[in-house]
């Protein structure tokens, strides 16, 4: 009896709303992230299993091969479209053909088959993303398995035709094609796999969006916490009758909040930096992968970092507004810590969906209300400074300034004015010390 | 000199919503080295107009003057003028006391050896001793009560303004800070008070306001309004003016 009073009680107190709310909220952040990323997959696989393919050899038995591979493909309800490749601009070339990957049948592969030698089959595939569900497709392995099984069915019907396989040919069969493969990402091309390439970058990928979510949320805590106790405490009432102006008092706590979040932001981009050499020093050594992400651009030089950081730190000044506001709201520690919220969600959604999607190809309708949380720009921000998609970049960096300012504008007009003492969160007023009167 | 008018309030008013007063036309006056205290029941109006005497909130309508500087156009030499201890005010609960009073010192001195000079009073007033080498967390209330009645007093403004300036106080210590008051009062420094304990401000004030609903009542020193209600002691001229006056 005395277990189930103190357990109920303990319950109540833990149970509070705002525990409830955040359950609610992690539910709606995790369903909206679920289904942005399923429209996403659910894009990707409509076309997962098509192959683009150039035939350039153009000869007999290639045709064969494709109307093989063709039949197995859309078995698997993909297609298999010819493009045309006209040169080695892979860039320009699956740009023309508006094409994000193809497998190219060069010349003298018949002849190769023929001589019963592993025939080169080129597998090119355009990067647009380092998001984990962005690059779905059938991919160079499965291209090659399909087309291995055409040489293999093109080569039987033909040879056993013609009586019966020779020992050279039968070893010829086990492996009949030699893959080489290369890797756009914007204008540059190189011959590397693209699967590695995601391997190598996932590290960089992933750590730059755990890094934003940190210090959004540390610098965010860091003002809410500094204005909402001195709320709560009462000292704020002390501070602002001293002889110093109010804008005295707001630009002190928010200069002292962005030189540690500016520190912050330093320390990590130059962690990021060794990480990343770390990464690719143990990788790369003789294989050439370091160098071959270096001319693909996916391996950020000082000046991307720079862009990066810059974008980095107005996303904290930006949390840093919105957190003055919020902790001019808190009534107690308790509401304080509920107020974090907002900026928890506004920071997981996009954090979460930089990781899986690649934002910039979603429906625009979701697009957009992800490109209104400002914070988006920043986790995208290293991939569009290594992506080259200035635009995006520019784009976000202008919004991040003009919501910063917006941000500051509100937290000013609250901070010189009386609302700083009667707001409180869910809109009642707090104690004035006057009850009203008619 | 006793005459030199330090706060004049004019008519101030808080409307927070059309009709809705928190405080209305409170017109009162304190003297160079006066203590005046304004008295209601809880949500009476004293805290708002304490407030908007300090700054902290802006009048709807009429002002108050604080050593000539009107509290709507020059706020910020009021606040030169003045310093207010809220009720149930906390320090920065990491700060160690001396720091606490060098911090306040600085915000309130034009210079460094002001600044010291401030800091040397506080620690006599406050009288924490060695104490004030520990952190503002390990007080007990009534030093934490202390402490921040030495700031506020330490840089000896024009007008103090103290709510509840004895509470969480002991008997001893509060003694101390109503003796301490007075004689500051006589050197030249005037207090507006605002306290729950009648006894406290019988003894300690020279005037007294009884405020209730937003609207000022009456005004006197404790013994006018003692004779001129025909009550034993101010706890029943404050029942008799807020229980029985018909407020609109």
């Amino acid at each position: 009896m005395k277990f189930r009073t103190l357990f109920l009680k303990e319950l109540r107190e833990m149970l509070s709303s705002q525990t409830i709310l955040m359950m609610i909220v992690s539910v709606v952040i995790l369903s909206f992230a679920g289904q942005a990323m399923s429209n996403a997959v659910e894009d990707n696989a409509e076309t997962m299993m098509d192959i683009n393919i150039c035939d350039l050899d153009d000869t007999e038995f290639t045709h064969n091969m494709i109307k093989c591979l063709t039949a197995n493909i859309n078995a698997l309800d993909g297609e298999v479209n010819t493009v045309d490749i006209t040169s080695d601009n892979y860039a320009e070339e699956l740009k023309k053909a508006n094409v994000k990957s193809v497998v190219i049948i060069p010349e003298g592969f018949t002849e190769s088959v023929e001589k019963s030698e592993a025939a080169t089959v080129k597998f090119v595939q355009r990067l647009n993303s380092l998001a984990t569900l962005s690059n779905m497709n059938a991919g160079s392995q499965v291209a090659v398995d399909y087309l291995s099984s055409a040489v293999k069915e093109v080569v039987y019907s033909t040879k056993v035709a013609n009586g019966k396989l020779t020992s050279s040919e039968v070893s010829f069969l086990n492996e009949p094609l030699k893959l080489e493969e290369s890797t756009v990402v914007a204008d540059k091309s190189e011959d590397i796999s693209a699967s590695i390439v995601m391997s190598l970058c996932s590290a960089q990928g992933m750590i730059v969006p755990i890094m934003m979510f940190v210090l959004v949320m540390m610098s965010s805590n860091m003002i809410l916490n500094a204005v909402s106790t001195e709320k709560i405490d009462k000292t704020l009432e002390t501070l602002l009758s001293a002889p110093i102006s109010r804008l005295s008092v707001i630009a002190a706590k928010m200069l002292s909040a962005a030189v540690v979040a500016a520190m912050q932001a330093a320390v990590y981009m130059i962690g990021a930096k060794n990480m990343m050499n770390g990464v690719l020093d143990n990788v790369s050594g003789e294989s050439g992968y370091s160098e071959a992400l270096n001319n693909l651009g996916l391996t950020m030089d000082a000046s991307q970092y720079v862009l990066v950081g810059l974008q980095m730190f107005l996303s904290i000044l930006i949390a840093l507004s919105v957190s003055l506001i919020l902790g001019v709201l808190a009534r107690d520690a308790k509401s304080a810590q509920t107020l974090t919220l907002p900026i928890m969600m506004c920071t997981m959604i996009p954090y979460m969906l930089s990781m899986f999607v690649d934002i910039k190809t979603m429906s625009p309708a979701v697009r957009y209300i992800v490109y209104a949380i400002p914070f988006t720009h920043s986790f995208m921000a290293s991939e569009n400074a290594m992506f080259g998609n200035t635009g995006v970049y520019v784009g976000g960096l202008i919004y991040q300034v003009i919501f910063l300012a917006v941000c500051m504008f509100l937290a000013l007009r609250i901070f010189m004015s009386d609302r700083i003492f009667t707001m409180s969160i869910g809109g009642r007023r707090a104690k004035t010390g006057g009850e009203a009167s008619q | 000199m006793e005459n030199e008018k330090v706060l004049e309030v004019k008519g101030l008013s808080k409307q927070y919503k059309k009709g809705v007063y928190a405080s209305e036309k409170v017109t009162f006056d304190v003297h160079r080295g006066e203590i005046f205290a304004l008295i209601g029941p809880n949500g009476a109006g004293k805290t708002t107009t304490i407030r908007m005497i300090s700054t902290l909130l802006q009048a709807t309508e009429g002002d108050a003057v604080v050593s000539g500087h009107s509290i709507l156009t020059e706020p910020e030499k009021v606040r030169k003028s003045i310093t207010y201890l809220p009720d149930e005010a906390g320090a920065y609960k990491n700060m160690k006391g001396i720091d606490y009073l060098k911090f306040m010192a600085e915000l309130y001195a034009d210079n460094k050896s002001q600044a010291e000079e401030y800091v040397k009073t506080g620690r006599e007033i406050c009288e924490l001793g060695d104490r004030l080498n520990d952190k503002i967390a390990s007080y007990s209330r009534g030093m934490q009560r202390k402490l921040l009645l030495a700031r506020a007093i330490m840089s000896k403004p024009d007008l103090a303004i103290l709510d509840e300036p004895t509470s969480g106080l002991d008997i001893i210590n509060a003694l101390e800070i109503r003796r301490m008051i007075k004689q500051l009062a006589a050197e030249g420094m005037s207090f507006l008070l605002s306290s729950h304990n009648m006894l406290e401000i019988e003894y300690v004030s020279d005037r007294v306001g009884i405020i209730a609903k937003g609207h000022l009542l009456e005004t006197g020193t404790p013994a006018e309004l003692i004779e001129k209600y025909k009550a034993d002691n101010l706890e029943d001229v404050f029942e008799l003016v807020v229980m029985k006056k018909d407020i609109k």
